[in-house]
């Protein structure tokens, strides 16, 4: 018997709960149950025997926390856990059940929320996996991070080809503790081709319809329900749902595609075999997804069944600060363009980060972690090398776009794959090795031949969104209406979505705006779906926010009521008064009034005076007031904030570029081991507001890296934040570094490195002792340290 | 265990200010934080009884002294979730002085959960007396210890809240402690500068000295 055939049966019958009855038995163990399969296997087995007479069709091993982290201190490997455990399961099972290796999280919260990596979680899976090769199964359940459990996914599929089962656990309010919902679940790791899915702890069965509801809306996949026996008493610890009542409810959510049944915690034979009863006489209900196509980040879940806006700007073509932001490692330069496109209105990101002098792969994994940790859109990854596409796709927590591929057949048997593998949808360009076609029939050929290999592949031709190619109306007029016919045709006769970068079409021509709305209105009425544009500009927004209301899509003009009835009184809103003194408006943190002041005194004055004789003696006035505790640090940072805006001003005064005025370079990060870095970023908003360039390591940031950018970059001043007493080692390990660093000394071999160091449980006596030249007890007089030392 | 509101004064104490009255502008971003902290907050928290003595988990000098006289104890944990932290998070790009008040006051919303533990523990054992919390990393109590307290109440899959390899919990807005509990009254113990939440901003102690308490 395998899976498969099992899964022909009407229902699959999972076990019950294994801690529940490990509980009970009284048995006696060490930090982990799993070192029971050493220390009690004839215990265990009986477990396993127990539920095989209940009619268990498949057994959980008890290896749910058999991890190299959760045994650490436990005495055992992996590998000697994980065998007796599932021969214990085998020696029960005989030939009337299969053995799964019941994999659980591994008990660290990841990336963002927690510090462990997508690596090293994949490597944690991979060592049990392949310790586990006698099991007929795999199973990942109660997982709560959905990146996660995708490195759990794929290292059962890159290591082994046994079917994989995998259940999340949700909370009362339908989410995971981390904010994954059933329906990103769902989407996401029916693509990455697992067996099945579905919930298990959780709830009560009779709490969790509408997240088996949810999810079946979202894969064809046979759905699995292992919940627990009600709630706890938090005394007596017993559950208060009993066998038939949980059978019962069982059956109540057949209706929705459930298959493969069991019992999470507070379950027991007894229940099993009351559910192997009420399920004897029925049939499985089939429950065919509702949804055609969508994309998902973890928590957010975009359909593809009305237009929607993937915005263009993560993207550094012809744009010379995000190109010197790539060059620079700013990222959080790139996450204030995703941010800042959300409140735009886009609704999917376009993410290319393309530089022939920067490592694409590496800073594609970096932008792709970092928006995905402060930014719920789904993205999509752009890039014309398969091998960042790959890297991109491993790390994205959700369902992505891949964008792109096209006719040629390089590209196709390139990417393709990738899509596949991944579970993403994509973009596939109407050109191939001869071009972009002239005609509308030209382009419709190519697409129809990436839908018939995509579909080859086994990816569905309802996730492949053709670009039909817009191409500039000076140059070729006549094109515009050919990349029209050609969406048209897509759209209805291949069934495909549709998406088109709307831009270039008035490239050369006057009153751009008023083209590129025009195009895309008619574009979106031949059948857009996706158009890829700014969505910072208004008339391009506007003409998809009237478009949705004119097709009924906005119901009762909801959204566009909302976006524009205040519009008259935002626009009123700038009439500063426009006698608000620099001095005020630097000391109360009024940015724009600051910046208009700076602009009426350049009238007047000499932009050097204004800098000296008016913008420092304010910024001292806040520090002292600071110092003084007469103001706030929020307020502080204003100030700083708005006397960075004035000084913006003044260097477009004198056509000076940033880098020019600089007042000096520092590193700034929080040590290894540490991951709380709050501090850290206040100090470096301060330095950058003073005009210091801030080169900005990040947090849990290893010794080595940055002696090595100190190296690279000529940089002599540090700053160091840690914020535990258990971290501290970790600062004077990375001082010691420092000091010791040959390229970094005088030739007498003293240090030519000036590092200072703040956090909470620093002490000026503890800093000198572990070799900094100073200490700063916050933001304020780190500023003042940088200053003194570089005399600015 | 959601108060309705975050203790105003607490917060801006750790906000820099000294007895002055926060202006307009900052009172406005102390309300727009105070919302969207109660929005994305879902404490959750448990807690365990336990007999005393425990070795395992009273490592230390200071915490057998914070102990005497009790013959249980109660170890707890409580966080505010995963949200929290994304929302301090998401503010730090591109707007920090809404990141710092955030920071400050889902400090000490995490307090004020605590607090509402510390009552409902109290409503359930009425007749017993308890010392105030004491956690990992307070004097000498080993913060290591960190890993016991939350394999104990089986933390990560319970309610999330887990440990990073350097004993830091995530979400980072959490707690874990013990209480001991104890038949009799037990005498006001001094708090002392270790566990003072005032400790990072504390005038007196960076002048070496302290306030007396």
């Amino acid at each position: 018997m395998d899976f498969n055939t099992l899964l022909q049966q009407e229902f699959v019958l999972l076990d019950g709960a294994m801690g529940t009855l490990i509980q009970r038995s009284g048995a006696h163990y060490d930090h982990s149950p799993e070192t029971l399969n050493l220390t009690a296997p004839e215990l265990i087995q009986s477990f396993h025997r127990a539920y095989v007479d209940a009619g268990a069709q498949i057994l959980y091993a008890n290896t749910f926390g058999a991890n190299a982290y959760k045994l650490a201190d436990s005495g055992c490997t992996v590998a000697q856990i994980v065998t007796a455990a599932i021969a214990n399961a085998k020696a029960a099972a005989g030939s009337k059940a299969l053995v799964a290796l019941d994999i659980g999280p591994v008990g660290m919260l990841p990336e963002p929320a927690g510090a462990m990596t997508f690596e090293q979680a994949y490597d944690y899976f991979r060592e049990i996996i392949l310790a586990g090769a006698d099991a007929d199964v795999i199973v990942f359940e109660t997982m709560t991070d959905l990146l996660e459990l995708k490195a759990a996914i794929l290292a059962a599929k890159e290591s082994c080809d046994k079917p994989v089962l995998a259940t999340m656990t949700f909370e009362r309010d339908g989410r995971t503790f981390t904010g994954v919902s059933p329906a990103a679940f769902a989407l996401t790791v029916s693509g990455l081709g697992v067996d099945a899915l579905g919930v298990n702890c959780s709830l009560g069965p009779d709490e969790l319809e509408p997240v088996v509801a949810e999810m079946t809306r979202y894969t064809d996949l046979p759905l699995i329900v292992k919940a627990n026996a009600g709630l706890p008493d938090p005394n007596s610890n017993v559950y208060n749902i009993l066998p038939d009542r949980f059978a019962e409810c069982v059956v109540s959510l057949l209706p929705y595609g459930v298959k493969i049944v069991g019992g999470c915690c507070g379950t027991t034979p007894e229940y099993i075999a009351a559910i192997r009863d009420v399920l004897a006489e029925r049939r499985f209900i089939p429950c065919p997804r509702t949804v055609d196509t969508a994309v998902c980040s973890a928590s957010t879940v975009m359909e593809i069944n009305v237009p929607r806006v993937i915005g263009e700007r993560i993207n550094p073509t012809g744009k010379k600060r995000f190109q010197q932001a790539l060059l620079d490692n700013n990222i959080d330069y790139i996450l204030g363009q995703a941010l800042e496109q959300m409140k735009g209105g886009a609704e999917i990101l376009d993410v290319n980060v393309g530089h022939p002098e920067i490592d694409e792969k590496q800073m594609m994994v970096r932008v792709i972690k970092a928006i995905q940790s402060v930014c719920d859109a789904p993205l999509q990854i752009d890039s014309t090398k398969p091998e960042v596409l790959a890297a991109g796709l491993r790390v994205y927590s959700g369902k992505p776009i891949v964008n792109s591929v096209n006719g040629e057949e390089k590209s196709l048997a390139a990417v393709l794959p990738l899509v596949k593998k991944y579970g993403a949808s994509v973009v596939g360009l109407t050109l191939d090795e001869n071009g972009i076609p002239s005609t509308a029939e030209g382009r419709f050929d190519i697409a129809r031949r990436i839908v018939t290999r995509a579909e080859a592949l086994g990816i569905d031709r309802r996730d492949v969104y053709i670009d039909c190619l817009t191409l500039t109306v000076s140059a070729e007029q006549d094109a515009c209406r050919e990349t029209l016919r050609a969406l048209h045709r897509v759209k209805t006769e291949l069934g495909c979505k549709t998406c088109l970068g709307v831009s270039n079409i008035s490239f050369g021509l006057p009153n751009r705006p008023l083209v590129n709305a025009t195009f895309l209105a008619i574009a979106l009425e031949e059948g857009l779906d996706l158009p890829i544009m700014n969505p910072n500009l208004d008339s391009m927004m506007g003409a998809v926010r009237a478009y949705r209301v004119l097709h009924g899509i906005d119901r009762d003009a909801r959204a566009f009521i909302a976006a524009y009835q205040d519009a008259p009184a935002v626009s009123a809103a700038p009439a500063q008064k426009g006698d608000t003194d620099l001095f005020t408006a630097v000391y109360s943190g009024l940015k724009s009034e600051g910046a208009a002041a700076t602009e009426r005194l350049l009238q007047t004055e000499d932009a050097m005076a204004i800098v000296n004789e008016r913008l420092i003696p304010a910024l001292d006035r806040v520090g002292a007031d600071f110092e003084n505790k007469k103001i706030f640090l929020p307020q502080l940072i204003q100030s700083a904030n708005t006397a960075q805006a004035c000084f913006e001003v003044i260097k477009k005064h004198l056509g000076t570029s940033g880098e020019s005025v600089s007042k000096g370079k520092i590193i700034l990060a929080t040590v290894k081991g540490d991951i709380h870095d709050i501090g850290k970023n206040i100090v470096k908003t301060l330095l950058d507001n003073y005009g210091f360039t801030v080169v900005d390591l990040g947090k849990d940031v290893d010794p080595q890296l940055i002696v090595d950018t100190a190296v690279a970059q000529n940089i002599t001043m540090v700053g160091l934040s840690a914020l535990m007493t258990t971290t501290l080692k970790s600062m004077e390990d990375t001082i010691a570094l420092l000091r010791a660093t040959p390229e970094l000394q005088h030739p007498d071999g003293s240090s030519r490195v000036t590092v200072f160091v703040g956090g909470a449980v620093l002490t000026r006596d503890y800093a000198m002792k572990i070799g900094a030249d100073y200490y700063c007890r916050d933001a304020k007089e780190s500023v003042d340290t940088a200053r003194l030392v570089f005399g600015a | 265990m959601l108060p309705e509101h975050i203790r105003r004064a607490d917060a801006l104490r750790y906000l820099g200010g000294a007895g002055i009255a926060p202006d307009a502008r900052m009172t406005a971003l102390l309300d727009a934080a105070e919302a969207e902290l109660l929005a994305a907050a879902k404490p959750k928290y448990l807690y365990q009884i336990v007999p005393l003595p425990c070795d395992e988990l009273t490592r230390g000098a200071d915490i057998r002294a914070h102990l005497a006289g009790c013959d249980r104890a109660v170890v707890l944990c409580a966080t505010l979730g995963a949200a929290v932290d994304r929302l301090i998070r998401v503010s730090q790009v591109g707007d920090m002085p809404r990141a710092v008040v955030l920071d400050a006051l889902a400090g000490v919303l995490i307090e004020q959960v605590c607090e509402g533990v510390d009552r409902l523990l109290a409503s359930q054992m009425p007749d017993a007396y308890f010392t105030f919390r004491f956690s990992p990393g307070y004097g000498d109590y080993p913060l290591t210890l960190q890993r016991d307290f939350l394999r104990l109440l089986d933390a990560p899959r319970k309610i999330g809240l887990s440990m990073t390899d350097s004993f830091l919990l995530t979400p980072s807005k959490s707690v874990t402690a013990i209480a001991g509990i104890s038949a009799s009254p037990i005498p006001k113990q001094r708090r002392g500068c270790v566990i003072c939440s005032l400790r990072d901003s504390c005038p007196y102690q960076r002048k070496g000295t302290h306030c007396g308490f």
